[in-house]
């Protein structure tokens, strides 16, 4: 724990760099940010915690610019700035470090650096190459990366932790007085992690404010001067990390209320008779995709639901695409039903009785101009095929069928399926894969952005596919919806199954603790 | 970046190929080739001309090199702007169509038997146009987000539509022989046209390579998104280019059709066509961010001799539609390199 702790903390009210007053900002009816407010001071290191969907990459991205709030201002040094515009942010000091590397991946090192404010002579005619070559050098000095890599390359070529290294660059080369950091170290190895570390205490030593977002509560405990947590879009709290402890931490993140919502949807946990008898429909053994998630086994039995908790990018949504067959495996087997599931196709796959509801329905799961009835049929088409024709009618049937079962409510099958509300849609995606009548049903964040009465409409319909003997395996970052629909959860981090927790002994504090990555540790950096 | 570190960077075995599993089933002196397309382009190009050579030396006669050259500096100076439309992930393809007005406006104000205006003043005229008229795609593309595809092939129809008004079918004559200069006079004994698209092919270069506009271009090009976040903006770059562009129509119109003592209602038709497949043979991504001057000057002058050749190759009626095959053959061939060298750098 750095010493200076104590005395920062003591420092703040005068210091203050950086006001947030009262922001607002929804996405299509849903709050991602709900009046929040905190304070960032010069020479601090302000970490921001919070689950998935907690509202910290909004906010992150409104301190950059690039979205506009829909209510509430950002002061610093006491005045307004202009929200919304990129040069405003970048005027005031503001400097963000993306979670994905943001790059121009054609251009060099040197030009990822400096677009949009290039060193310029000839009264800014020309571009000073010299100047930007040197001063790159130097800039790769003091990260400790002058001779790693070679900055003339398009940075398409680079390691992800290179790439990395060029955002901090073009952070440092501008004059930063606030720098963010969204998950800065997922993707460092020990080494850089240390080296950006150093980098950051010497930023707080030269007055810099820095905003740390991150998931790795040890990274936090080490480095930051105060934490805030952010849940549902709402602030937690704020508080010196001196007076905080990694359980009060996750309690914070997690929150009290939230039990009220879990003991509700708890009362209609269905009881699932064991049957260890069976063979498991769905079965993966050492399941690895170099670089992504390694030696992933687990078995989903006909009539179980298996919830997959972990935090984004610990690969659940990556292990389903394999699966699915929508990316190779580089190792290991899927097994269904015992027999492995040959060749590498999401046509074999559908074949075999897979079928998979993704993550982003707009745009995979739904051809949103197309009506209902065609949406549905998509998949079956071939099944209602006769010489080379549609039936129309067995369509109109098969149509008529899945919209009663699934209790869509649509004026016709004819309308458009983006007319729909967000609830509805995804039970159009769910029932189109249906039609398929797989055995085995994997559904990626099935109630992401859908209202809670529809949300409870999916899940009665999840449940009701289970016990007509469904296998399915439910990815979800929403703790409550896994804890209160599974019969076993698997935790991933970092690429590896982390823990299995059953149904039983499930809270949402040993899920957490399970998914979300010691600093640094080795099984952390399997990823990078 | 030379080709010889491209090379050693991605050893000839395929086995020892660490970057992606999709570059092993490429060799790698393609793939090297694929990476500095440039080079293949040059390769390509000294091929063709040895191979004519061989066949028939009077090829390489100075005299008519100088006509390839003479031929081919339009396309060049059009082709430059197109590369730089083509970088942001935009197309033109009206830039034939505007040269086809461009032609036919400077043929009545400069003709004795229309306007018979001042020269000079009827140049400043045309490139006028062809900038304003440049600039009407930007402003479509960028703030009415039309995508370009469809701006330029309406505005390719449309200036097509004018043009044929204008001439009423009929061929323009007796043209000022101070506007014929620009087509076929000499300063120091280099044809005025060779010397307007060397100036302009290197002002060109140095607005890529040098100047922060160019990288802008680039940046936009490579990751719209990132541009935005940088600072940038989109709208005025992709204004920029099309509106340069439409410039260098109008430069490419005043050294082109001059060289007639006639202006010709067909004239400009399929020279997008040309172009395009110029710009990405030389390598030029479809999808933005790649491509560069010299690629570009490269693939206009193998495309160009590829003309030449089929007419030394005495076709005679034939020529146009061989011509045709083989510049369709080349875009193809252009586009599946490119998609396959993208392949491998993801």
């Amino acid at each position: 724990m750095p010493r200076a702790v104590s005395r920062r903390t003591l420092l703040m009210t005068s210091d203050t760099f950086i006001q947030i007053r009262d922001i607002h900002k929804s996405y299509g009816g849903v709050h991602a940010l709900s009046g929040v407010s905190m304070d960032i001071a010069r020479g601090e290191v302000h970490a921001l915690c919070g689950e998935n969907g907690a509202g910290k990459s909004t906010l992150i991205k409104i301190l950059s610019g690039s979205v506009t709030p829909d209510r509430g201002d950002v002061l610093v040094n006491g005045a307004a700035m202009r929200l919304g515009d990129v040069r405003a942010s970048e005027a005031a000091g503001i400097a963000v470090i993306h979670q994905e590397s943001v790059a121009f991946g054609h251009l060099s090192t040197f030009d990822n650096i400096y677009v949009g404010r290039e060193p310029k002579k000839l009264g800014g005619l020309l571009l000073d190459r010299a100047a930007m070559r040197s001063q790159t050098r130097a800039l790769l000095q003091r990260l400790g990366e002058a001779d790693a890599f070679d900055p003339v390359r398009p940075v398409s070529e680079l390691s992800v932790a290179q790439r990395q290294m060029v955002g901090m660059a073009r952070a440092l080369s501008q004059d930063c007085r606030l720098l963010v950091m969204d998950e800065p170290t997922a993707s460092l190895s020990e080494r850089e992690t240390r080296v950006l570390f150093n980098l950051i205490r010497q930023f707080r030593k030269d007055g810099v404010a820095v905003l740390y977002v991150s998931h790795r509560l040890d990274e936090i405990f080490e480095l930051s001067d105060r934490v805030t947590v952010f849940r549902d879009g709402k602030h937690v709290s704020t508080e010196p990390i001196a007076g905080m402890t990694k359980e009060k931490l996750i309690h914070c993140m997690v929150g009290r209320e939230l039990l009220a919502t879990d003991q509700e949807t708890s009362f209609s946990r269905r009881v699932h008779p064991a049957r260890p008898s069976d063979v498991p429909l769905l079965q993966l053994k050492n399941l690895t995709r170099a670089g992504v998630f390694q030696n992933v086994s687990f078995e989903v039995r006909a009539g179980e639901i298996v919830g997959m908790a972990g935090l984004v990018g610990a690969g659940r949504s990556e292990v389903a695409r394999v699966i699915f067959g929508a990316d190779p495996a580089d190792a290991g087997q899927v097994f269904i039903a015992g027999e492995p599931l040959g060749g590498n196709s999401i046509d074999q796959a559908m074949r075999r009785g897979i079928a998979m509801v993704p993550e982003d329905r707009q745009h995979l799961g739904l051809v949103l101009p197309m009506s209902v009835g065609t949406n549905l049929t998509l998949p079956i088409l071939r099944r209602l095929t006769r010489f080379g024709l549609t039936s129309s009618k067995r369509e109109r049937q098969e149509v008529e069928k899945l919209i009663k079962a699934l209790g869509v409510k649509a004026a016709s099958p004819a309308v458009p399926a983006e007319t729909l509300s967000g609830g509805n849609q995804q039970k159009l995606v769910i029932g189109k894969w249906l039609a398929t009548r797989p055995r085995v049903l994997i559904l990626d964040e099935p109630t992401r952005g859908v209202d809670v009465g529809a949300k409870a409409e999916v899940h009665k319909l999840i449940r009701q596919l289970a016990e007509e003997g469904m296998a399915t395996l439910l990815i979800s970052s929403d703790l409550p919806e896994v804890l209160a629909m599974s019969d076993r959860i698997l935790v991933m981090r970092a690429g590896m199954i982390s823990g299995e927790i059953s149904r039983e002994e499930a809270t949402q504090e040993k899920v957490l603790s399970l998914a979300i990555p010691a600093s640094s540790s080795p099984g952390a950096e399997v990823a990078a | 970046m030379t080709t010889g570190t491209t090379t050693s960077a991605h050893p000839q075995s395929p086995g020892i190929a660490t970057r992606t599993s999709s570059s092993k089933s490429i060799p790698g002196l393609a793939r090297s080739l694929l990476a500095q397309r440039e080079w293949g382009v040059a390769v390509l190009l000294a091929l063709t001309v040895t191979a004519v050579a061989i066949v028939n030396p009077a090829f390489l006669q100075p005299a008519n090199l100088r006509d390839v050259l003479v031929n081919n500096a339009p396309f060049a100076i059009i082709a430059a702007g197109v590369t730089f439309v083509i970088v942001t992930a935009e197309i033109d393809i009206s830039v034939g169509s505007l040269a086809g007005l461009l032609s036919a406006v400077m043929g009545l104000l400069t003709s004795r038997d229309y306007a018979h205006l001042n020269v000079a003043l009827a140049c400043l005229i045309v490139l006028a146009i062809g900038t304003f008229v440049g600039a009407i795609n930007g402003v479509l593309v960028a703030y009415c987000r039309v995508p370009s595809i469809i701006v330029t092939l309406g505005m390719l129809t449309a200036l097509r539509g004018a043009t044929e008004l204008l001439m009423a079918g009929k061929w323009i004559q007796n043209l000022p022989d101070s506007l014929r200069f620009l087509g076929t006079g000499s300063i120091a004994g280099v044809p005025v046209s060779i010397l307007t698209a060397a100036a302009l092919i290197i002002a060109s270069m140095i607005l890529a390579t040098r100047t922060p506009l160019g990288r802008r271009i680039y940046a936009v090009g490579s990751n719209v998104h990132a541009a935005r976040l940088a600072g940038l903006s989109p709208r005025r770059i992709k204004l920029f280019v099309f509106t340069f562009t439409g410039f260098l129509v109008g430069v490419a119109t005043l050294v082109g059709v001059t060289k007639f003592s006639t202006i010709d209602p067909a004239i400009g038709k399929n020279w997008e066509l040309f172009v395009v497949t110029a710009v990405v043979v030389g390598g030029a991504s479809i999808s933005g961010g790649k491509g560069t001057i010299i690629g570009t000057v490269l693939g206009v002058l193998l495309l160009g001799i590829v003309g030449t050749v089929l007419t030394f190759l005495k076709l005679g009626d034939r020529l146009t539609y061989w011509e045709r095959a083989i510049q369709g053959a080349f875009i193809l061939l252009a586009v599946l390199a490119d998609h396959l060298g993208g392949k491998r750098e993801k």
